[in-house]
């Protein structure tokens, strides 16, 4: 065979497989199939390449699994060993229940990127295309860079937008009768994930309890027969598992309204300033429905109406996920380490503060100071507010020069004095102004109808794409700077005669090409100008290198 | 901006106003030049709390001596802090225009739970606990023993305050409950006797209305207000609910129990205090044999309970003799609960008036009217005598003999009604006795007379001639003002669903109608975004249609729009519930909340924009019609009002719909549904007590629609409140500067706006 090194986790024979038989292996990383008799696999997919799989219903003759790719083709197996079909495929059924998962998210999540950003972004497909598709980097350098640097930008949100839960999860499993008596609930993954998501106590249940105490089957049965699942019922025997779930979430919404409410508007037991002592009052009538006197019908709606709002909060809490956490973690770690809890007394005007302001604010009758604006989100302050430090073409200049360099300056304009005597005239300046303004006598040379006018336009595109794909290059280039690791000396080296092969097989023919086309002005000065700065850069940089090493 | 008020400069502290603003502002200084009552609408979120304070803080520096004081009365904590707030605005805003500091002083009063800043004290949760805690540490008796004992516990803020406090007033500036706080913890002083004290000079006073409409508490607190001050009622429409209910008593067997534990105590208390301290009693006999009722009056500390009835009703002479002494009174309250148990032991409800009670009393165990009267008042002198701490635990035999003072007192306004058992559980014996009070005048009646003016004021107090006649005062104005939109940003809907049949409800006969309320809950949920909030009549009935709900799956469809949120009557449960439901409407999943009208909810909760874009009322929020108290308020209202039963009721049910719906639109930028999913709301007795500014927009196309012409019309008005909506499209027709308003058509246009009734 031809991958005996591979773990082989399951195999399967006489599945059928194009009206073929063979046999059906599930590796450690691949599903595949071969014909019997044969030594080669025909099938062979990764799991990583597998969106989903589909078993065909209970009852039907033909007992099948399909997988779909991504690509969407599908392939469908037929199990047709007759006593042990239906065994067969639900172990190959489970096996890859398992296994997909965890490729799933791997691998296709990165595809997945890449593809949209080849899509959304035409600039990034030619780049793609002149560096990656004509071998001058290679893909996974081109990506290296691109993805960590989108990562950045979007890791924030990636992080944050999970994908919350329905409301509406348990409705979507209705049950259906299957005719005798029984009903079949149809549970996937999703749900499954959700009521986990929703219900840590379920989800602590089942890790407790299968497959050591229950298999998976028989732990869901016991959960839709449970009171738990049925919202409307009274616990009422003591052995079923989720009785203690139950318990479980009343503490919880206990705990839940112990904690009180943060926005002092909303919270009705400090809404009354003075209550009317007991006794008091005209319909005091309220408080005696007390638990004793009430029927079980009425018990179970109160019930119900518990566990909504318990549902609802905890799809909330779900969806909210780790970003609801993570502030109350913060909250809990100020009040404790003051030790005192009449610090939430302070800590409380503020909000309330704020709500009340809200509250009593009147946006519309304010006149509107200037526009709203949008917060300028800045990764790096420093260089808004410094700007970016030119580099200068000759020597690398240290910071003591530059230090040293600002002295002078600072000393020369403390000392300057104004001649007064010397200065120009009125007149010359304004004439010296005007010369040098556009359209001026000093100013004609670089005239105004300059390139678009004179080069053809195939030309033009031909030199946007040279920059685009010098400009990406470059940026890998100067994105070794400050080299300090192994990786990045290889890189910048490796860099260096990307670049030189990028002038010799792109901007040397173009160049060809333009004068071939008697093009008189220089168009590709500036190109070359920020390889030869790349290059002096290189050299600047070997060459301390190499005084390192000595 | 600067305003022109018919003559007085009234400083406004932002730079447009509402057309209605300025209307509201001519009829409130109106009312204020006539010295007289007024009884104002206008639309929740037109700025009628800035409007009212604007007006009457120039009117006060305009006159001094005509306006002394400002009393504003609140319902809920929030909203006196948010009045304050404004006030600050205000008071900024002029001492940016004047230049100059003004004197004022405003602050905020509340109870010891919301004030209190002694360490132990204040970390109590229930506002009972709070203020027995404190009287156990301030009394005037324990800090007299103190002297010779000094290791008893003590509060040193209140110490503190006793002894520097008063010297100095509490310097000018606005003082939210908060600032009291800081204030009081700077100086080491108590914030609440502070706060108290400083009343009296205060120039404006934010309170709620118990300060004012409870004798128990007016007494204390708000007996020296100068009389030349104007009062406000913010929130007035449930006003003489407040006043019944604080005249009201209710008396179980539970509190017979407790009181005969207390009588028990005091009893052993007296002993005790004979073989040690004779004098003291006899010193008590003394005092109140010259009447001395009061005699140390002064000591704010020790009146924790005052005399359950009005001031003037309070009898100006000496305790009769035979309850004079400690145990001849001991003996008399025996007397008198060994009566009231035996009322209690009966089989059938009885209902009697106060003069039948007496008659009874007085055959049976003969007790005279007089020694009744002053049961209250020799209580809390013999509570005081004897020392005792904790008040608080002596909380039944208060109930009792307070009961006792009012109904020797009034003869008319009350009844007394004595239920065996409840209702609904005719099997469980409960006897219960209620007194109850049915004429809301009379508690508020010492509030008009006493004050200047007394202003009435809510965004839902339709029908306007309804207030003066239960309340029995004449106002000077009564008016209703409409809201100016330059968009119709409200959109009230009659959807022409059938009545359920009521007490029908829990056998299961109302299955159509609910399938009809939940499939009108589910297309809402579909079109509506974000928050949605519906009200029910009761909660029973909530709980059971929230029950078919869930069996016949509708919840589960709407949950695949929406979260669902459910009022429990646990007020702590649904806080919570709240305070998620805004968080999913914040976070973009939507939600509804299904909540019960009368409920703490409908009465104390904003549902600004998204918060709640639309409410459904299902059905008519009917008093529970039943209730025998009930039917003898109507009853009362007939013979001495002449209020038909069903006015009223039409009247009560329709100002807590207006309540329920008009809690989604605050504000004129604000915009929601309002789908009263009820087909009575058609009728014109109904659709005529809805406040003027909602009836307005509530045309005959909207009324009577079929669930699909509810959904149709919804999402059109939907699509159109979805578009951009910026000031300028408001500028001069619901919004004005300064000159669009001193045009002379505008000022007309402004003339119609109030309604005169």
């Amino acid at each position: 065979m031809a991958a005996l090194s591979e773990e082989v986790l399951l195999v399967v024979k006489r599945v059928r497989q194009r009206k073929q038989d063979g046999t059906l292996y599930l590796m450690a990383e691949r599903i595949a199939w071969g014909p019997e008799g044969k030594d080669r696999f025909t099938v062979s997919h990764l799991y990583a390449d597998i969106r989903c799989q589909k078993i065909s219903p209970d009852g039907k003759a033909k007992i099948q699994l399909q997988l779909v790719l991504h690509t969407g083709e599908s392939t469908n197996f037929h199990f047709s060993n007759e006593s042990t079909a239906l065994r067969d495929r639900d172990a190959a059924k489970d096996l890859l229940q398992q296994l997909l998962p965890k490729f799933k998210k791997r691998a296709n999540k990165e595809l997945e990127e890449k593809n949209r950003m080849l899509q959304e972004d035409p600039v990034l497909f030619q780049l793609y295309k002149d560096l990656v598709v004509s071998q001058v980097i290679s893909a996974e350098e081109f990506w290296a860079n691109r993805l960590s640097l989108n990562n950045v930008d979007h890791s924030a949100s990636n992080n944050k937008q999970e994908v919350g839960i329905s409301a509406a999860f348990l409705a979507d499993i209705r049950p259906q009768t299957d005719g005798c008596n029984g009903l079949r609930y149809n549970l996937t993954s999703d749900i499954i994930e959700s009521i986990f998501r929703t219900y840590p106590a379920v989800k602590q249940k089942y890790a407790e309890n299968v497959p050591h105490n229950l298999t998976e089957k028989e732990f869901w049965t016991r959960f839709f027969q449970s009171h738990y699942f049925h919202r409307d019922r009274i616990s009422t025997g003591l052995q079923d598992i989720f009785s203690e779930c139950a318990k479980q979430d009343e503490k919880g919404l206990r705990s839940m309204v112990v904690q009180g409410v943060k926005n002092p508007l909303v919270d009705l037991l400090s809404l009354e300033d003075k209550t009317l002592d007991e006794g008091y009052g005209s319909n005091s009538m309220a408080p005696s429905t007390s638990s004793a006197n009430k029927t079980v019908k009425e018990n179970s709606n109160s019930a119900i109406i518990k566990r909504f709002n318990h549902h609802s909060a905890m799809v909330l809490a779900a969806g909210a996920g780790k970003k609801a956490d993570a502030p109350n973690d913060q909250a809990s770690e100020t009040s404790s380490t003051d030790g005192n809890s009449r610090d939430s007394d302070f800590f409380q005007p503020p909000v309330k503060k704020v709500k009340i302001q809200e509250a009593i604010e009147y946006e519309d009758l304010h006149m509107e100071n200037g526009k709203k604006t949008v917060a300028l989100n800045l990764k790096k302050s420093d260089r808004y507010s410094h700007g970016p430090v030119p580099l200068l073409p000759q020597q690398y200049t240290t910071s003591q020069d530059i230090i040293n360099s600002v002295n002078c300056i600072q000393q020369e304009i403390a000392n300057y004095k104004p001649c007064l005597t010397q200065v120009m005239s009125s007149s010359t300046a304004s004439s010296a102004i005007a010369a040098l303004s556009p359209g001026g006598l000093l100013m004609q040379a670089g005239s105004q109808q300059a390139i678009n006018q004179m080069v053809p336009s195939d030309v033009q595109g031909e030199l946007k794409h040279l920059y685009t794909a010098a400009g990406e290059l470059l940026r890998h280039f100067w994105s070794c700077f400050p080299v300090n690791t192994p990786f990045l000396e290889e890189k910048v080296v490796k860099m260096k005669s990307n670049l030189e092969r990028f002038q010799m097989t792109k901007l040397r023919p173009f160049q060809e090409k333009i004068q071939r086309q008697y093009l008189s002005t220089n168009l590709t000065g500036h190109l070359e100008d920020m390889f030869q700065m790349a290059y002096n850069k290189f050299h600047a940089w070997q060459t301390r290198q190499m005084l390192r090493k000595t | 901006m600067k305003l022109n008020i018919e003559g007085l400069l009234v400083y406004f502290p932002y730079d447009y106003i509402y057309p209605e603003q300025y209307s509201y502002m001519l009829e409130l200084k109106r009312t204020l030049d006539a010295k007289g009552h007024g009884v104002l609408e206008m639309p929740s979120g037109t700025g009628k709390t800035i409007s009212l304070l604007s007006l009457i803080v120039a009117y006060q520096r305009a006159y001094p001596l005509e306006v002394t004081k400002l009393i504003y009365c609140s319902r809920t904590v929030p909203e006196i802090e948010k009045v304050v707030e404004e006030l600050r605005k205000l008071m900024e805003y002029y001492s940016k225009e004047a230049g100059e500091k003004n004197n004022f002083l405003a602050l905020a009063l509340s109870s010891r739970k919301n004030l209190c800043v002694h360490p132990e004290v204040s970390s109590l949760r229930f506002g009972k606990e709070v203020d027995g805690k404190c009287h156990s540490l301030t009394a005037s008796y324990i800090r007299a023993q103190r002297h010779s004992n000094p290791s008893l516990p003590s509060c040193r803020f209140y110490e503190e305050f006793d002894a520097l406090g008063r010297q100095v007033p509490l310097p000018a500036g606005v003082y939210n409950l908060d600032d009291l706080k800081d204030f009081g913890r700077r100086k080491g002083w108590c914030p609440y006797y502070l706060a108290r004290y400083s009343i009296v000079h205060a120039n404006i006073i934010v309170y709620s209305y118990h300060y004012l409409l409870d004798p128990k508490i007016a007494d204390l607190v708000s007996k020296e207000l100068a009389k030349k001050s104007v009062v406000v009622f913010d929130e007035a429409h449930n006003i003489d609910n407040v006043c019944i209910d604080s005249m009201s008593v209710n008396i179980t067997r539970r509190t017979l129990d407790r009181s005969q534990a207390n009588v028990e105590t005091l009893q052993s208390t007296i002993l005790k205090i004979k073989e040690t301290d004779a004098a003291k009693l006899k010193e008590e006999y003394r005092r109140l044999v010259e009447g001395l009722k009061e005699a140390n009056v002064a000591r704010e500390t020790d009146i924790y309970m005052s005399n359950p009835v009005l001031p003037d009703e309070v009898l100006q002479e000496a305790v009769p003799g035979s309850i004079r002494t400690a145990e001849h009174f001991v003996g008399f309250m025996k007397r008198f609960l060994e009566y009231l148990k035996a009322r209690l032991r009966i089989h059938h409800v009885v209902q009697e008036s106060a003069p039948q009670f007496l008659k009874d009393i007085s055959e049976k165990v003969c007790i005279d009217r007089k020694p009744l009267r002053f049961c209250a008042e020799r209580l809390r002198s013999l509570l005081r005598t004897l020392e005792i701490a904790d008040i608080a635990d002596f909380s039944a035999i208060t109930l009792i003999s307070n009961f006792a003072t009012l109904v020797s007192t009034y003869s008319k306004g009350f009844t007394i009604i004595i239920e065996p058992f409840e209702d609904r559980t005719p099997t469980i014996a409960n006897p219960v006795l209620h007194f109850s009070c049915m004429d809301p005048s009379i508690a508020i009646k010492p509030v008009f007379e006493r004050f200047q003016s007394v202003i009435i004021t809510s965004g839902t107090l339709s029908p306007l001639d309804i207030y003066p006649r239960i309340l029995d005062f004449h106002p000077v104005t009564t008016a209703s003002f409409t809201m100016t939109l330059a968009r119709t940003c409200l959109c009230p809907l009659v959807c022409n669903l059938r009545n359920p049949q009521h007490g029908a409800f829990w056998e299961g006969g109302e299955g159509p109608v609910i399938r009809n309320y939940g499939n009108l809950l589910l297309e809402m949920s579909a079109i509506v975004p974000d928050g949605i909030v519906a009200f029910f009549t009761s909660y029973i009935y909530m709980e059971n249609i929230v029950a078919s709900w869930y069996e016949q799956g509708i919840l589960e469809n709407v949950q695949r729009n929406k979260l669902i949120f459910i009022e429990t009557p646990d007020a702590a449960e649904t806080s919570m519930a709240l305070e998620k439901y805004q968080e999913a409407c914040e976070n973009g999943r939507g939600a509804i909340l299904l909540s019960v009208a009368r409920g703490k909810v409908s009465e104390g909760i904003d549902f600004v924009h998204h918060f709640g874009r639309a409410v459904i009322m299902f059905g008519v929020p009917y008093v529970y019609t039943q209730s025998r108290i009930l039917k003898a308020r109507l009853e009362y209202l007939r013979d001495q009002f002449q209020i038909r039963e069903n006015d009223f009721l039409t009247f009560d049910a329709m100002r807590h719909a207006a309540q329920c719906v008009g809690r989604a639109i605050r504000g004129k930028t604000d915009y929601g549904l309002m789908i009263f999913a009820d087909k009575r709301y058609a009728r014109a007795d109904k659709r005529g007590k809805l406040p003027r500014w909602i009836q307005e927009h509530l045309t005959d196309g909207s009324l009577n629609l079929t669930i699909d012409e509810t959904v149709q019309l919804s999402k059109h008005f939907l699509r159109q409140m979805a578009q951009p909506f910026k000031q300028e499209d408001q500028l001069g027709l619901s919004l004005l500067t300064l000159e669009q308003l001193q045009s002379e058509e505008m000022l007309q246009k402004i003339a119609q706006i109030a309604h005169q009734v």
